[in-house]
């Protein structure tokens, strides 16, 4: 199987100025175009374990990124995100390319995929069941994920976006790059010295935002599904010690609700999904300030089940 | 006061309960509202015709009655 990693710089550089990189990342083909440095660098640096379709096979999702052809161009430089052909959100500095990028894909799939539950949610599985972590923004979800990756033996299977197959209520994997912010960049490159990170992009609306690789082996097992486990919700409080609350089923069906993209579209059928989900699993308060603990603590979950 | 009430033409009530605690399904709304059980065997009750005019009457049904209007899980009839 080809993958991203056997082309060259050049190669890559103009298949994305050309007819598009055909970027497999779980169950999506993604066709990418864009003709912007930073960008090629960026999916050099992350994605060389992704596999590599052909030009004239399927893609899901056709992204473009191109630089707005105007005055301002001269002054601040800015970037496009086109979705089909068409621009759904605004320019952003050109610097921002490939953060971009990994916003605009999280949107195609959240938006468009509603053959499954999807949950804003954290995934990482360890012996064939998956650990859910929805969380808002600030609560450490990508710094704890980032971390159970890289040194704490669970596979990723997204940082960001939880996919239950409506069918099977699996939980289908969507391994891609962890979206580090402010602080955590810093954590994590102390935390985990072997793991590669994309250059820092400061002033987006998230603050100053990395990318860390997904660890080769999660891409190599995206295609190995995982029986839910456990729904965590973590929150990082400076200097706490490690807690573990066991939660009803009811609030944590409440509480994943709220968390999910497409819960309400799906109608009745999202009802099912969810409650097949929350059946499956036991729910989780987990409050954390060290990852050591934090690591030692979340294989032990069954523990602290009610 | 209203004396007669019916559960809202095309609620299924679609629920589950786990430990005393509902979590039932909205058709109108779409919603999903967090009950407990008693709310959803008077629902059910009401559905099946089984609650009498005048306990529907009794001031001590009034508020809840007008919470579970405000969720168009019941209309007067």
């Amino acid at each position: 199987m080809l993958t991203v990693g056997t082309l060259s710089p050049a190669a890559l550089r103009a298949r994305l100025a050309g007819p598009g990189l055909r970027l497999r990342t779980g169950r999506f083909t993604t066709c990418l175009r864009g003709d912007i440095p930073s960008l090629a660098a960026g999916i050099a640096q992350l994605y060389p374990d992704y596999p590599l379709l052909g030009e004239q096979d399927f893609a899901d999702f056709h992204l473009q990124l191109q630089r707005p052809c105007n005055g301002r161009r001269w002054l601040r430089p800015q970037v496009d995100l086109l979705y089909d052909g068409r621009r759904v959100f605004r320019p952003l500095p050109l610097a921002q390319a490939l953060p971009m990028f990994e916003w605009g894909l999280n949107w195609c799939v959240s938006s468009r995929a509603h053959r499954y539950l999807i949950v804003h949610a954290a995934v990482l599985e360890r012996g064939g069941r998956a650990l859910v972590m929805p969380a808002p923004p600030g609560s450490g979800k990508s710094t704890l994920t980032a971390a159970l990756a890289g040194r704490g033996g669970w596979r990723l299977l997204s940082d960001e976006l939880t996919l239950i197959d409506l069918d099977s209520g699996l939980v289908v994997p969507n391994p891609r790059p962890v979206s580090l912010k402010n602080q955590s960049i810093d954590v994590i490159r102390a935390y985990l010295p072997q793991a590669v990170l994309s250059p820092a992009v400061q002033d987006t609306q998230k603050g100053t935002v990395a990318h860390m690789r997904a660890p080769a082996d999660s891409v190599a097992r995206a295609d190995e599904c995982a029986l839910p486990g456990w729904i965590v919700f973590p929150q990082y409080v400076a200097g706490a010690a490690t807690s573990i609350e066991a939660l009803p089923r009811a609030t944590t069906f409440m509480e994943l609700a709220g968390n999910s993209f497409n819960y309400s579209i799906l109608g009745a059928n999202g009802f099912h999904a969810m409650a097949r989900l929350i059946e499956q699993v036991r729910g989780f308060r987990f409050r954390y300030s060290a990852l050591d603990e934090a690591l030692d603590a979340l294989p032990r979950l069954d523990d602290f089940a009610a | 006061m209203t004396l007669a009430w019916r559960i809202t033409p095309g609620q299924s009530l679609l629920h589950r309960c786990w430990d005393g605690q509902v979590v039932l399904y909205n058709d109108a709304s779409g919603a999903t509202h967090l009950l407990d059980q008693a709310t959803l065997d008077f629902l059910h009750a009401l559905r099946d015709g089984s609650v009498e005019p005048a306990e529907l009457a009794d001031p001590a049904l009034q508020d809840l009655l007008r919470r579970l209007q405000f969720l168009y899980l019941v209309q007067p009839c």
